[in-house]
């Protein structure tokens, strides 16, 4: 089908247009950490620094310190992976041990997701007291990575979806369920397994409510923690320039992923919406 | 595990047997390996679900449902909570700030929830093209997807500041600029920018994928009855993707009514004068700064039953849309 050649100029400018418009605010975000002051509040307003201030990084740096890198990566790192194993297992569970109670625990794990997380957050909290993990990584990372509803539902279709014989193959070769899953199920996951990363990743790498009401304290500050009292202007010591210095770190590694996993990151999407 | 081998063969039909044995001998034999190789696959699936079951049921299942219970207490985080039945609910009813709370999340879901749902329904049908080079324009408008409500924070910030980004570009053609985040007129329609900005690529991704599978069929049909760009539009795309529309529409509410808690609280703290205290950041106040439990968790409860309506709608998308797919 062959559109007319006006509408299809049409279409293209708009394309552009909307385009350039979603990603002004990152190429601004870019841009501005390279920028002096005087070059971020110029009239009319500069794309393109006069003169590149590389000192914003190591000031955003000095402002951040190394603490809130490590607490990221700690923090994401845990929840990925013991998310993962969770999921892992009780999806496979799901989807292949024969199980009379199956159909219950699915729908265990599909109705508290129609209720936003917002409102359970007070009693999450103090449950977490209550364990006396306020403070702490454990706290931090365990009552995220119990989320497990997505990851369980995720493997279960994707576990679903292999044929029975491979299973049945397996067991009858003498496999008990637990060789099964770890020697034939977990490779064959692979795809799956980095749909869940993709998105886990995002997730976790971005989450801020959380840590910063279980651990107040200084030390765990994960990095949108630290960089968020820079939106509200409270330090006005800190020149803008550095502040989004500091957002261009702390936005780079989620940024690399994006670049790497695109496709799978818009699948996993995709997916989520559907199941 | 010994005895596990034999499950796979346990629980089908009885295969004409090599084995010289009595058939009564058989059968006993058969039905002790049914029961235990089902009580193997039992244990097996309990101990390979529990894990994750136990996490979800203590830090999601349990927390939804004590939200509600902790409404009827009268709690500071510390010491015993009080029973004091419906009184939060009576002092809801009274409260002036409920009311102003409530009418800024309408106001949040007008200013932001509408326009996300339509611009990412324009944006979807412009993506979807086969135009050369399409899938590298896309990734412009899914970028957004991996920024922190922090990091969108900074950004937004250095637009709107006093001299920042915006009021620059308003005095190169000599007006004069507002204080974007300070000014009562200007701040809920500010953040609310911000929230479209960050909300927009799942909704873009879904619309797409919605869109990808309309059948090249009914495009050529019409194209041979010559419809143009809105027929197209209106009458092929608009009700293919109607499951999508009440799913992306939930999703929306969810974003615009208990979302606008993140948003509000880095870049306003609520403010000016309570022109962004939406109820989810008043009920987050009331609970983490004035540290009473209760009453925040009798705020949750109203906004959890304003929930309702969209819960309902992402059921029915999500039905719709796997019988479409």
């Amino acid at each position: 089908m062959k559109a007319q050649l006006p509408t299809r100029v049409a279409h293209i400018t708009a394309i552009l247009i909307g385009a350039i418009l979603t990603a002004f605010p990152l190429i601004y975000l870019l841009a501005g950490s390279f920028m002096t002051p005087s070059d971020l509040s110029a009239v009319p307003p500069k794309l393109i620094p006069t003169e590149i201030e590389w000192e914003n990084y190591p000031r955003a740096f000095e402002y951040f310190g190394a603490r809130p890198f490590l607490n990221s990566v700690v923090f994401t790192m845990g929840v990925l992976l013991l998310q993962l194993v969770l999921g892992l297992t009780a999806g496979f569970a799901l989807a292949k041990i024969p199980f009379r109670w199956t159909a219950l625990v699915v729908i265990l794990f599909i109705i508290p997701n129609f209720l936003p997380n917002n409102s359970a957050i007070i009693p999450l909290y103090l449950i977490t007291r209550e364990l006396g993990w306020v403070n702490s990584f454990a706290g931090m990372i365990i009552p995220i990575a119990g989320q497990t509803a997505f990851a369980t539902l995720l493997f279960r279709q994707f576990f679903a979806s292999l044929p029975d014989g491979l299973i049945e193959a397996a067991r009858v070769d003498g496999a008990g369920w637990g060789r099964t899953f770890w020697s034939i199920a977990v490779p064959l996951a692979r795809p799956a397994i980095a749909a869940y990363c993709s998105i886990t990743f995002l997730g976790a790498w971005n989450i801020y409510l959380w840590p910063l009401i279980v651990a107040p304290k200084q030390d765990l500050a994960v990095l949108t923690v630290a960089l968020a009292p820079l939106a509200k202007g409270q330090y006005a010591y800190v020149p803008p320039g550095v502040g989004l210095a500091a957002a261009v770190l702390s936005v780079l590694p989620v940024f690399i992923v994006f670049l790497f996993l695109q496709r799978g990151i818009v699948k996993a999407v995709v997916g989520t919406g559907l199941e | 595990m010994t005895n596990i081998d034999t499950a796979p063969d346990a629980g089908r039909a009885p295969s004409s047997g090599a084995l010289p044995a009595s058939p009564r001998q058989v059968a006993g034999k058969r039905r002790r390996l049914v029961s235990s190789a089902r009580t193997l696959n039992t244990i097996a699936a309990a101990l390979f679900i529990s894990p994750s079951l136990i996490a979800f049921t203590l830090f999601v299942s349990v927390p939804t449902f004590v939200a509600f219970g902790l409404a009827f207490f009268d709690w500071n985080l510390f010491g015993a909570p009080k029973w004091v039945g419906l009184d939060n609910f009576v002092r809801l009813a009274n409260d002036p700030d409920v009311w102003q709370s409530l009418w800024v999340t309408v106001q949040f879901l007008a200013f932001g929830g509408i326009p996300t749902v339509a611009l990412s329904f324009v944006a979807a049908a412009l993506l979807d093209t086969r135009l050369r080079g399409i899938s590298f324009i896309r990734v412009f408008y899914f970028v957004p997807i991996i920024v922190s409500v922090a990091v969108s924070g900074v950004v937004w910030r250095a637009l709107y500041a006093p001299q920042g980004f915006l009021n620059g570009v308003l005095a190169t053609f000599g007006v004069s600029g507002v204080n974007w985040t300070l000014d009562v007129r200007t701040a809920l329609p500010a953040l609310a920018l911000m929230m479209i900005w960050l909300s927009m690529p799942v909704m873009v991704i879904l619309y797409l994928a919605a869109m990808q599978r309309i059948p090249d069929s009914l495009y050529e049909a019409a194209a041979l009855d010559g419809a143009g760009v809105w027929v197209r539009l209106w009458s092929i795309i608009w009700p293919s993707v109607v499951p999508t529309t009440l799913l992306v529409c939930g999703i929306s509410v969810i974003t615009f009514v208990a979302g606008a808690l993140e948003v509000p609280l880095i870049m306003t703290g609520g403010g000016p004068l309570d022109a962004t205290r939406s109820l989810a950041l008043y009920a987050y106040q009331v609970v983490f700064v004035s540290q009473e439990v209760g009453y925040g968790s009798a705020l949750s409860a109203l906004q959890l039953a304003l929930f309702l309506v969209p819960a309902t709608l992402v059921l029915i998308g999500r039905r719709f849309g796997r019988e479409k797919s």
